[in-house]
């Protein structure tokens, strides 16, 4: 079981490198079902992942993402170079770029698209090109990018969707207070820079789109691509429904497959299911701290009983029953497919008898009790917490699972206003700063609102931030995850690639391990 | 359909059956009703306990009705649920009966201002989606049994009220109604001696089912989320757990859904029992 | 029967209960815990972004002055725009309620036509096998979860069998019906079992009561009987309960639209809960009361019909 599962982890990694070398069928509709509809197709103001995990298949960056997610390869601008001091960004734009209307992607399209991105209060994701100070158009092609300090992250930032590059004209020319109002209008019939335009999208049933005629990149076959003439993005939020759909060859693709069905669709002769690498981590959330919205005393905070309790899950029980054997323990905060991740193996190997004492140190011999909000109707998150229950019932702690919307949840979560939380993470930039200052530096958002706060990382963080020299970066993200993960304000739990399943006539489909899905290279055979 | 039985050939059936069927239900009931109150008796195994090296394993004699994807066995977890899952029906419905026949008979029989207002109350509420109510309700109240009983109990007693009212109505039409009056009977009397049992028919056997309902209402919140809280092993909760192995362990979610038609199936049996007996004899 | 005073009568009473039923909604979801800010943003937000967003949507008001602009806009025909869709809400009830009243509709006659033969046959037959049998089979259909009941149907009709096809709402009327069906029975299956118990129930009274055996002494045509006084008579407490059915049938549609991918008001009604989209709930609520009053006031003209002796 798990040798196969092993095994076709590297096919898919190979899988899209290897697909452009033969001969490719042209057209035909891809049919892809989705767990949920997309909500709003702009590059800025997307937040979720419905939206920005297929934003990139509309809007082109100037910089892609390789397909291992940790590096990035040319997109709009053909080449860059960065400034010995390395405040320096120079960009030079490919020549025949047009948008889906045709009209031709300059360099002020560029600028403003830039511009967009990084102001403030314009959607989540500003913090990631907060290093550029100013953007200047040195000719028709090259564009530079000063740097208020040097930025080690700055290529990799050029890869995500929110700086993607939209049409600046026909945004500007749209009705609406501010660049949120537009965007909304725009995004109803976006003008896209990417290989996909919208067609028609009739929301929570269908979303269509079709190959847009003026996209750059060349196919294996010396014409432009993307091979299909179109995707329609089903929504079927059942997963059940979805997979029937899909055996039954109504669907061609369908994504978030369930981890119990995974076996059976493997064995299936007309499907072809991927398990993609993935930067997904799932935990528990622990509020560190020193007392709890009622006022007592968290035991909590107690380095030692976090680490208890982290000793006291047997992870390889818990892979077993949440993942049917297809997840691994996490090594480290960041995910193993994360860049600059350290660690191997569990970061608290099982051991009862050292949890058992570590309580005992801590003032707890005979346990505590505590409680867990997971979502409501979540199957993983209400099986993670019956698994933890259980386990931690050896160590006498006891488990309070509450159930609740994920609205309440986060009122209660961005408060601090909790004990314990299941959580998932998975890289959004193909850099670990975004993990790094989400997860552990406290002044973003207090370490994942566990209130975590650790000066030593705080700092090393900082200054990681303007860390060009790759060997001395490499060496503080060691030092964050060393401390990071001994202190534990986590439960460590495991990292799980993407399951999908798509039938066999599909080919050169990529999800990247940020999540993002890549349609481009898809095509179906006959 | 042409056959219409005469009085002296359907007599024999219309007599036997009533008996067979409360029978029938009674002991389907009584079985499960001893079950919830001593689920430990009958259960082979902890409900609660992980066995990692039986996982989802299919029936056999260690576990006749197999295990779930943590190894518990799933004959003790429906064993356990019993008592859940009758305390679902008996608790979702009682309020609701009770507060709802009387709410109902009241409406059917007066016609004031009093009742106008109710009759609107009733309306708003049967007016708005059941179960978005409960659970918006739920919602804020915290997932678990407690609320949801609550949550229906708020909402559950306009059902009743309606039936009893409309039934009420076509009652007082009838000539006995208006016998009483004339005879100078108070309103009280007329209502619980000469309406109520003639008009209740229909309220008990949608008691019954109710009682099975509320068994899936359970379900269908288990599926939301918002039902029974884990580790507690609850009928619909079980079915919702196995709905990622239908494919591959149906015994996940088979036996609890059997458990569900054997008791709905009780519920019925005494539910039409109880009509028939009900039923004015001539 | 009704006359037109009365039929007035009813349709004014309905504005009291959308009066009540506004201001209960309006409360109920600001008193869910969570905020809208909060569902949009989730985990990543800050509470800086948080308290920007509750600002811009106005929600830092009193809740009397929030509830004063709502039914001033609602009286000037506005029901506002969807929070997390960025669309107006009348826009987004225009495309999603007809598919939940085809759905629903499509779902009672499906339980009528059900029922109504099968509890004569069960009443007529009382107690013997075709009773039980018929019996058996809606009980089984009344203690199916719906999720369980959409997916066998879906694995029988849908995936073996090829009839229908597997979830989704298609294109035009004639798809729209075709891809209905099965979401429609799987609702019939549970709503039949509850009409077809109480039509069962009802009959039988009515076989015994006085007038039917006064008919047939008259010598009437047994056929005749039957549909003159039985099914008549019978009816009356059935048409109630299928108006009280309404309510459930929408919310029944809830999980049935979710597991058939149906993209009708149920789903979107819980969305909107779970995203704390108010003005969509509100919209929404006061559309479904809308309709389910209508529904009602179509029961009530009915049952007068059916039994003279309810006019009021």
């Amino acid at each position: 079981m798990k040798r196969i599962i092993k095994a076709s982890i590297l096919a898919a990694l190979f899988a899209s490198a290897s697909s452009t070398a033969m001969a490719v069928e042209r057209g035909g509709i891809l049919h892809y079902g989705r767990y949920a509809d997309s909500i709003f197709l702009d590059p800025v103001f997307a937040d979720s992942n419905v939206d920005i995990w297929i934003l990139t298949n509309l809007y082109d960056t100037l910089l892609l993402p390789t397909d291992d997610g940790k590096g990035v390869r040319p997109g709009l601008a053909s080449a860059w170079q960065l400034s010995p001091d390395s405040k320096t960004v120079t960009l030079t734009l490919r020549d025949g770029l047009f948008f889906s209307d045709g009209s031709p992607i300059t360099a002020e399209d560029v600028k403003w698209s830039l511009d967009r991105a990084r102001k403030p209060g314009n959607g989540l994701w500003g913090p990631d090109v907060e290093s550029i100070d100013t953007i200047t158009i040195a000719d028709p092609k090259t564009i530079v990018l000063a740097l208020k300090h040097p930025d080690p992250a700055i290529l990799a930032s050029l890869t995500v969707y929110n700086t993607a590059v939209v049409p600046e004209k026909i945004l500007e020319a749209l009705p609406g207070a501010n660049d949120e109002e537009k965007a909304k209008v725009f995004s109803r019939h976006p003008v896209v820079s990417g290989p996909f335009m919208l067609d028609s999208w009739s929301r929570g049933t269908v979303m269509k789109l079709v190959a847009n005629p003026h996209y750059w990149q060349k196919g294996s076959d010396g014409k432009p691509l993307p091979y299909l003439d179109g995707i329609d993005f089903e929504i079927i939020p059942d997963d059940a429904t979805r997979i029937l759909k899909l055996q039954a060859g109504e669907l061609d693709g369908a994504e978030l497959i369930p981890f119990p069905r995974v076996a059976e669709l493997q064995a299936d002769p007309k499907l072809d299911l991927k398990l993609f690498p993935s930067t997904r981590t799932s935990y528990i959330t622990v509020s560190v701290r020193p007392q709890l919205s009622v006022g007592s005393p968290n035991p909590l905070s107690n380095d030692k009983v976090r680490q208890a309790l982290n000793f006291a899950v047997d992870k390889d029980a818990l892979v077993q029953i949440v993942t049917h054997g297809i997840g691994t323990p996490t090594s480290s905060f960041l995910s193993s497919a994360t860049a600059l991740h350290v660690g191997k193996g569990a970061v608290f190997p099982f051991d009862l008898a050292k949890a058992k004492t570590l309580l005992t140190e801590a003032g707890y011999p005979n346990g505590f009790a505590t409680s867990i909000f997971v979502l409501a109707g979540s199957q993983d998150e209400n099986t993670i917490a019956a698994a933890l229950q259980q386990m931690w019932a050896a160590i006498g702690v006891k488990l309070d699972i509450q159930q609740v919307d994920n609205a309440t949840r986060v009122a209660h979560y961005n408060k601090g206003d909790f004990s314990m939380r299941v959580g998932f993470w998975t890289d959004d930039t193909p850099d670990p700063s975004e993990a790094a200052s989400y997860m552990a530096y406290y002044p973003h958002i207090q370490s994942l609102h566990t209130g975590w706060k650790n000066d030593e990382v705080d700092r090393l963080f900082t200054q990681s931030q303007s860390e060009i020299d790759p060997v001395a970066r490499a060496a503080e993200y060691a030092q964050i995850q060393k401390i990071y993960n001994a202190t534990a304000p986590l439960i460590f739990l495991y990292e799980t690639p993407y399951a999908v399943a798509l039938r066999k006539p599909v080919k050169g489909f990529n999800q990247i391990p940020l999540g993002i899905n890549i349609f481009v290279g898809v095509s179906l055979e006959k | 359909m042409t056959a219409v039985p005469t009085s002296g050939a359907a007599a024999d059936p219309r007599r036997r059956r009533p008996a067979i069927g409360l029978i029938a239900g009674l002991v389907i009931l009584g079985l499960s009703l001893l079950t919830a109150f001593l689920p430990g008796l009958v259960a082979p195994h902890d409900p609660l306990s992980f066995d990692y090296k039986a996982i989802l394993h299919g029936p056999s004699l260690v576990h006749p009705f197999g295990t779930d994807n943590f190894g518990r066995d799933m004959l003790s977890r429906v064993i356990w649920a019993y008592r859940i899952d009758m305390q679902i029906a008996v608790f979702t419905t009682l309020f609701p009966i009770l507060f709802g026949t009387m709410v109902g008979a009241l409406v059917g029989f007066y016609d004031g201002i009093a009742a106008q207002i109710f009759g609107r109350i009733v309306d708003a509420v049967i007016t708005f989606p059941f179960i978005v109510l409960v659970i918006a309700i739920v919602a804020v109240l915290g997932p678990g049994l407690g609320n949801m009983y609550i949550a229906v109990g708020m909402v559950g007693w306009v059902f009743y009220a309606r039936l009893i009212a409309a039934e009420m109505r076509v009652q007082m039409r009838l000539d006995y109604a208006a016998a009483g009056r004339v005879l100078g009977y108070g309103d009280v009397r007329i209502i619980v001696r000469h309406l109520l049992p003639n008009a209740i028919g229909p309220v008990l056997v949608y008691w019954m089912t109710d009682m099975a309902l509320s068994i899936l209402l359970g379900s269908a919140l288990g599926y939301l989320g918002l039902g029974a809280r884990p580790p507690a092993a609850e009928w619909g909760v079980l079915i919702a757990d196995g709905k990622n192995f239908m494919t591959t362990a149906w015994w996940m979610t088979i036996f609890p859904g059997v458990a569900i038609v054997l008791t709905g199936l009780g519920f019925s049996l005494l539910g039409d029992a109880v009509a028939e007996l009900l039923r004015p004899r001539r | 029967m009704l006359s037109l005073r009365d039929l007035l009568n009813r349709m004014l009473q309905i504005i009291p209960t959308l009066i009540m039923i506004m201001a209960a909604v309006f409360i109920i979801v600001r008193l869910l815990p969570g905020d809208p800010a909060s569902a949009i943003l989730g985990d990543r937000g800050s509470a800086e972004d948080v308290a920007r967003i509750n600002t811009q949507l106005g929600l830092d008001q009193p809740i009397p002055v929030q509830f004063l602009y709502f039914v001033d806009r609602v009286l000037h025909g506005d029901l506002g725009t969807s929070i997390t869709l960025g669309v107006p809400v009348a826009q987004l009830i225009l495309e999603r309620l007809p598919v939940t009243l085809l759905l629903t509709a499509m779902a009672a006659l499906l339980a009528v036509v059900a029922a109504i033969p099968l509890a004569f046959l069960a009443a007529i037959r009382r107690g013997r096998g075709v009773d039980l049998t018929i019996g058996a089979f809606f009980q089984v259909g009344l203690s199916m979860p719906v999720f369980y009941t959409g997916i066998v149907f879906l694995t029988i009709f849908g995936a073996g069998l090829r009839w229908f096809p597997i979830g989704g709402y298609g294109d035009g009327l004639g798809e729209h019906l075709y891809h209905l069906f099965l979401p429609a029975l799987t609702l019939a299956f549970s709503l039949s079992a509850v009409l077809m118990r109480n039509l069962r129930a009802s009959i039988i009274d009515v076989l015994n009561a006085d007038y039917v055996d006064f008919a047939r002494s008259k010598g009437l045509a047994p056929r005749l009987v039957l549909l003159r006084h039985v099914l008549r008579n019978a009816l009356v407490s059935t048409v109630t309960l299928f108006g009280l059915s309404v309510g459930t049938l929408v919310g029944g549609a809830v999980i049935t639209e979710t597991v058939f991918a149906v993209p009708g008001v149920g789903r979107l009604m819980i969305e909107s809960i779970y995203g704390r989209d108010y003005p969509v709930v509100q919209g929404l609520a006061m559309t479904l009361a809308v309709v389910v009053s209508l529904v009602f006031l179509l029961v009530d003209i009915v049952q007068a019909m059916l039994d003279p002796r309810v006019s009021r």
